[in-house]
C-alpha cells in the first residue's frame, strides 16, 4: 500500500484513540443526525400540510355558491409554497420567508406565515438545519481534529523520523489530508442518505453532496496546510479558529450588512404608500363613472356604434372592472419586479463576498441547486401573481358577458337583479387554474450553481497549494 | 582502495545564521563502525541530519554510496536508518504498531516473528511489547527505534546517541549487536558524547570541536583505541 494511505490510517487511529478528536466527531455526527431528522420530519411535514392546504384553498373556491363574480375576485383564494425536495437538505430562504400568498383583486399581498416566525418549536430547533450544520460546524470539527496534524509530528519530534522513513513532505501533507476528507466524507453520509431517501430529483441532490464534499475538502486542505506552517500546535490552533470565525461568521455577516447598507431596499410600508401615490391616477375600477375612464367607455360606445352603456352587449362595470385591473397591475408588477430586482442586487453583492468565504460559495451553491434561493422565491411570487391576475380577469370578464349593466347597477335595491347578477359557479373552475409551484429543472439549477462549485475548486487548489509549496516543504526537509 | 559508503569533504554547514559545521573531511568504509565523538554544539547531530539530506551543506559534499545526498535523498533514505538522540515514536501506538507503521512507511514490511526477534535482540520485555510507548521509559523507547533500525535491513545506521538513556546491561548489548551487524557488511555512523562506548564499537573515532575535525583515531589491527588516549584528547579538546 502506498505510504500516503498507511499516513492516513495512522491519523485515524490517532483521532480514535485521542479521546478529543472522537467525542467531537461523534457530537458533530449526533448533531448531524438529528438536524437530518427533525429537518426531515418538518420539511415533509409542511410540504404535506403546504400541498393540503392548496388543494383544500382549490376546494373551497370551486365549491363557492352562484355568486356576483366581482364578490369571488374580493373572496380570493391562497397560494402555497410547497417546499422542493431538497428543501429538506437546505430549507434556504423559504425558513424566513413568507409561504403563502393571500391572492385577491387589486391587491399583490406580501407572503406571509415564514416556517421560522409562525412555526411551532420544533421548526425552531429545523432552523439548525444539515446545511448549517456542514456549513458552519464540521468545518470546526475539521480544524478541532485536524489543527496538529503536522505540527504534533513537530513537537514529537516524530517528524524527522517519517522524513528518514522515507516519505517526503508531499505524501505527509496528501495522507493528513486524505484522512480529513475520510473523516468529512464520513459526516457526509447522512446528507447523502437523506438526498437518498428523499426520492424525488436525486440527480440534484448528489450533486448538491458533491458541492459539500468539494468544501470540506477546502477545510481539511486548509487544516492540514496551516498545521504544516506551524511552528507548534497551539499556534495552528489559533490560527485555523481566526479562520473559521472570519469564513464562516464574520464575513458573511459584514458582507450581509455592506448589502444592506450599499443597496438599502424599501420598507414594505414605504412600497406601498409608493404604490398608492402611483395607482392615483389610474381611476377606481369600483366606479365604471370614474373619469379615467371615459376614453374606454368612447371606445367601446364606437366600436358597437350605440349611444349609451346600458345599449352595449356587454356589462361595461365589467370591462372596467377588467381593464382597471390590468393597469393597476402592469403599476403593481413594475414595483414588484423593481423590488425582486433590489433583492437580487443585494443577493448579487453577498454572493460577491464569496471569493473571500468559501462558505458563502458553498450557501449560494447549495440553495440554488436545492430550489431554495431567492430566485426561486421570486419565481414563486411571480407564479401566484399570474395566477392572481388569471383569476381575477376571468371574473372580471365574467363580470361583463355575462351580467347585464342594468342588472348591476340596480342589485343593491332591487332583489331580482340582486338574484340576476349571480353567476354560476362554473364561472369559478374556469377563471381559478391549479396552483402547484415547480422548482426549476435541475440542469438549470445546475447551470447557475456551476460558478461557485468552481469557485470552491479554486479555493481547494490554493489550500493544497498552500500546503504542498516548496516554503511548506524547506520548512520540513 | 574500496569506494567510501559515507564521505564527508570539505564540508561546511550553516543552521539558523550560525557556521555550525567548517571544513569537515571524513569517510566511512563499508562493514566499518565509525563515530564522531564531540561534546554538546561540536556539530555532531549536524553531520548525521546532513547525511539524512534533512540539512543542506553551504559548501563542501556530503556524500553516501558515491552519490552526492543534496539531490538524491529519497534514495539515500531508502538505503539509510536513522536513530534520533531521542527515540521520536508514536506515544499512542505500541511497540508493534509503531515498528509496523515505520516499515510500511518505508515499504518493507517484516513478518510478525521477525519483529518478535528484533525485540528480543535489544532485549525489549515481551509484556511491554503490547503497551502504548506513552508509558514506555526512555530507554524502553530507544529499544523500540533501534529494533525498527534493525528491520528495516539497510545497509547504513546512522545513529545518534544511540545508548542514551539503555541502562549498563542493554548497552553491552547494543554494541554486540553493532559489531555483529558492522560484521555482517552493515555501515554504522554514529554521534556520540561517551567516549567508552565509542571505544567498544568503533573501529575509527573522529573527534570534534566546535564545528572542526580535530582528530582522527584508529584501533590498531588486533585492538580496540585507547579509551584513556581518546578520554585525554577529548578533555583537552573540550578544554581548548
Amino acid at each position: 500500500m502506498n505510504p500516503v494511505f498507511h499516513i492516513a490510517l495512522d491519523e485515524w487511529r490517532y483521532w480514535r484513540r485521542s479521546r478529543l478528536g472522537a467525542a467531537a466527531t461523534l457530537v458533530t455526527l449526533v448533531l448531524l443526525v438529528a438536524s437530518s431528522v427533525v429537518t426531515y420530519q418538518t420539511v415533509t411535514a409542511e410540504r404535506q400540510a403546504r400541498d393540503q392546504l392548496q388543494d383544500a384553498a382549490q376546494s373551497i373556491f370551486l365549491d363557492q355558491p352562484a355568486r356576483h363574480p366581482h364578490r369571488m375576485v374580493h373572496y380570493g383564494h391562497y397560494a402555497f409554497r410547497t417546499p422542493p425536495p431538497l428543501a429538506l437538505a437546505d430549507p434556504g430562504v423559504d425558513q424566513f420567508t413568507g409561504a403563502a400568498v393571500f391572492l385577491e383583486g387589486h391587491r399583490q399581498n406580501s407572503a406571509t406565515f415564514s416556517p421560522a416566525y409562525s412555526g411551532p418549536q420544533g421548526i425552531r430547533f429545523a432552523n439548525l438545519s444539515p446545511a448549517t450544520v456542514y456549513q458552519v460546524l464540521v468545518p470546526l470539527l475539521l480544524v478541532v481534529v485536524g489543527f496538529s496534524a503536522f505540527s504534533r509530528e513537530r513537537e514529537l519530534r516524530t517528524d524527522q523520523m517519517l522524513l528518514a522513513a522515507p516519505v517526503g513532505p508531499g505524501q505527509i501533507w496528501l495522507g493528513k489530508t486524505l484522512a480529513l476528507v475520510g473523516l468529512a466524507l464520513v459526516l457526509l453520509l447522512p446528507l447523502l442518505l437523506l438526498v437518498l431517501l428523499i426520492g424525488e430529483d436525486r440527480l440534484a441532490g448528489l450533486v448538491l453532496v458533491a458541492g459539500y464534499a468539494v468544501y470540506l475538502l477546502v477545510w481539511a486542505s486548509i487544516t492540514v496546510s496551516v498545521s504544516a506552517r506551524s511552528r507548534a500546535s497551539s499556534s495552528s490552533l489559533v490560527v485555523l479558529l481566526a479562520l473559521w470565525l472570519a469564513v464562516c461568521i464574520v464575513v458573511p455577516r459584514g458582507a450581509s450588512t455592506a448589502a444592506q447598507a450599499l443597496l438599502p431596499i424599501p420598507s414594505k410600508v414605504e412600497t406601498d404608500l409608493a404604490v398608492a401615490d402611483a395607482v392615483r391616477n389610474l381611476g377606481d375600477g369600483h366606479n365604471a363613472g370614474d373619469p379615467a375612464f371615459a376614453r374606454l367607455r368612447a371606445n367601446l360606445l364606437a366600436e358597437y356604434g350605440v349611444d349609451r352603456v346600458e345599449d352595449l352587449p356587454v356589462n361595461f362595470r365589467g370591462v372596467v372592472a377588467e381593464a382597471s385591473e390590468a393597469d393597476l397591475t402592469k403599476v403593481m408588477d413594475d414595483f414588484a419586479e423593481r423590488y425582486a430586482g433590489q433583492e437580487l442586487a443585494q443577493a448579487q453583492l453577498l454572493r460577491w463576498a464569496s471569493v473571500l468565504s468559501p462558505m458563502l460559495a458553498l450557501r449560494a451553491f447549495s440553495t440554488t441547486m436545492a430550489g431554495t434561493d431567492l430566485a426561486h422565491r421570486h419565481q414563486f411570487l411571480r407564479e401566484a401573481e399570474a395566477i392572481r391576475y388569471e383569476f381575477v380577469q376571468g371574473l372580471n370578464r365574467a363580470h361583463a358577458s355575462e351580467l347585464t349593466y342594468s342588472d348591476d347597477m340596480q342589485r343593491s335595491r332591487d332583489a331580482a337583479s340582486e338574484k340576476r347578477t349571480r353567476v354560476s359557479p362554473t364561472n369559478w373552475a374556469t377563471a381559478l387554474k391549479e396552483f402547484h409551484l415547480q422548482v426549476n429543472p435541475a440542469s438549470e439549477r445546475w447551470q447557475r450553481a456551476f460558478p461557485y462549485l468552481l469557485l470552491l475548486a479554486v479555493f481547494a487548489a490554493l489550500a493544497a497549494g498552500l500546503g504542498l509549496s516548496r516554503r511548506t516543504a524547506k520548512g520540513w526537509a | 582502495m574500496e569506494q567510501p559508503i559515507l564521505e564527508a569533504r570539505s564540508l561546511t554547514v550553516q543552521r539558523g545564521g550560525h557556521r555550525v559545521l567548517q571544513n569537515v573531511s571524513f569517510t566511512a568504509q563499508r562493514g566499518e563502525v565509525f563515530a564522531l565523538l564531540g561534546g554538546n554544539g561540536a556539530g555532531k547531530s549536524t553531520t548525521l541530519l546532513t547525511f539524512l539530506g534533512l540539512i543542506p551543506p553551504e559548501s563542501g559534499e556530503a556524500l553516501a554510496f558515491g552519490e552526492p545526498v543534496h539531490g538524491n535523498v529519497d534514495a539515500l533514505r531508502r538505503k539509510a536508518a536513522y536513530l534520533p538522540e531521542t527515540a521520536s515514536l508514536y506515544p499512542h501506538l505500541n511497540a508493534w504498531e509503531n515498528v509496523r507503521y515505520f516499515l510500511s512507511l518505508s515499504r518493507s514490511p517484516r513478518p510478525q516473528q521477525d519483529v518478535a526477534e528484533a525485540f528480543d535482540q535489544v532485549s525489549l520485555a515481551v509484556d511491554a511489547r503490547d503497551r502504548r510507548l506513552e508509558s514506555y521509559s526512555k530507554g524502553m523507547r530507544q529499544k523500540v527505534a533501534i529494533a525498527l533500525a534493525l528491520l528495516r535491513g539497510v545497509p547504513l545506521l546512522l545513529l545518534d546517541e544511540p545508548t542514551s538513556g539503555l541502562d549498563p546491561v542493554a548497552i553491552d548489548e547494543f554494541n554486540a549487536l553493532i559489531t555483529r551487524l558492522a560484521g555482517e557488511g552493515t555501515t554504522v555512523m554514529m554521534v556520540t558524547h561517551d567516549v567508552y562506548g565509542a571505544c567498544q564499537v568503533a573501529r575509527r573515532v573522529g573527534l570534534l570541536r566546535r564545528g572542526e575535525f580535530v582528530g582522527l583515531f584508529e584501533a590498531p589491527a588486533d585492538g580496540m583505541i585507547s579509551a584513556d588516549e581518546l578520554h585525554q584528547a577529548f578533555a583537552s579538546s573540550h578544554a581548548g
